[in-house]
């Protein structure tokens, strides 16, 4: 972005990046929403988070976000972050801050386990824009699902109304258990 | 009860959901806009209304916040009556957050 040097947009973007490394965002989700040098970041992580950021690449494929613990989870926070796009008026990062404290605190209340990282729901919504996931609407409870793009929502059931045969099985007592 | 006490009470009730409403809009309106269900524009016309506009519209004898799940759906997954393939009670709830985040204002 070629924006003029303003420091209250350069104070702005600190305080965004200090909100995302409290939330235990990644590096790699610092660099692409911020402005800031990948040398500022660095120190700007270890004074916040007092240590040095986990290092390599994220290991994120669309796979996991299909699989059946994580597309539940997947799917309530993409349908908060959704509702706050169409509702309102904020977008972008602060959209997937906001819907990923809402998902946290529904996490809460059911006293499970949170399986999505503020990094992966960031990766979600990239997916999604990048039309390489979709939501799709259950024939059964109408309500939506993360799924492969271009999946056919006649036949479309999610993985609540239909879990597979072995789901719940080795989930630990936070995880979704099905009885 | 009388239709008075009625009356009181739903007017209580009024009150402390506007009350609630404003707390939370002047706090965080999308996050707000999530939490009681309503579009941007009655977000702002509740953020605005003074103590004594808040009071003139509680004093009514209808209730002014809505039911949420008007959906035979979501509410049998949160009294978990109906009998299905999943009864454990935290994953039911979860089901029907995911079905509720889904509705929004202009839904409705």
């Amino acid at each position: 972005m070629a924006t003029v040097k303003s420091v209250l947009n350069e104070s702005r973007q600190i305080e965004r990046a200090v909100a995302l490394i409290k939330l235990g965002a990644r590096l790699q989700v610092l660099e692409s929403e911020t402005d800031l040098s990948y040398e500022r970041l660095l120190r700007l992580y270890k004074e916040v988070a007092g240590k040095s950021p986990s290092k390599g690449q994220l290991p994120f494929s669309t796979d996991w976000f299909l699989t059946w613990q994580p597309n539940i989870h997947a799917s309530l926070f993409l349908n908060i972050y959704e509702h706050l796009n169409k509702v309102s008026s904020i977008e972008g990062i602060d959209a997937v801050m906001k819907a990923f404290k809402l998902y946290s605190e529904q996490m809460d209340m059911l006293e499970m386990e949170p399986l999505l990282s503020v990094t992966r729901a960031w990766r979600l919504v990239k997916f999604v824009d990048n039309n390489m996931l979709a939501m799709t609407k259950c024939c059964k409870c109408g309500g939506h699902f993360v799924s492969e793009p271009y999946e056919n929502s006649r036949h479309y059931v999610c993985g609540l109304c239909e879990p597979p045969a072995r789901a719940g099985k080795g989930s630990t007592a936070r995880g979704i258990l099905l009885h | 009860m009388t239709d008075e006490q009625l009356n009181a009470e739903i007017r209580e009730a009024n009150l402390t959901y506007l009350m609630l409403a404003q707390n939370l809009i002047r706090r965080d309106k999308a996050e707000a806009q999530f939490r009681l269900g309503i579009s941007e524009e009655s977000a702002d016309l509740m953020a605005a209304l003074s103590p004594a506009q808040l009071s003139k519209i509680a004093s009514s004898s209808m209730l002014l916040c809505r039911f949420r799940m008007d959906d035979e759906v979501v509410w049998s997954l949160l009294t978990n009556h109906a009998a299905r393939k999943v009864d454990n009670d935290t994953t039911t709830r979860l089901h029907a957050s995911i079905l509720m985040a889904g509705r929004h204002a202009e839904a409705i």
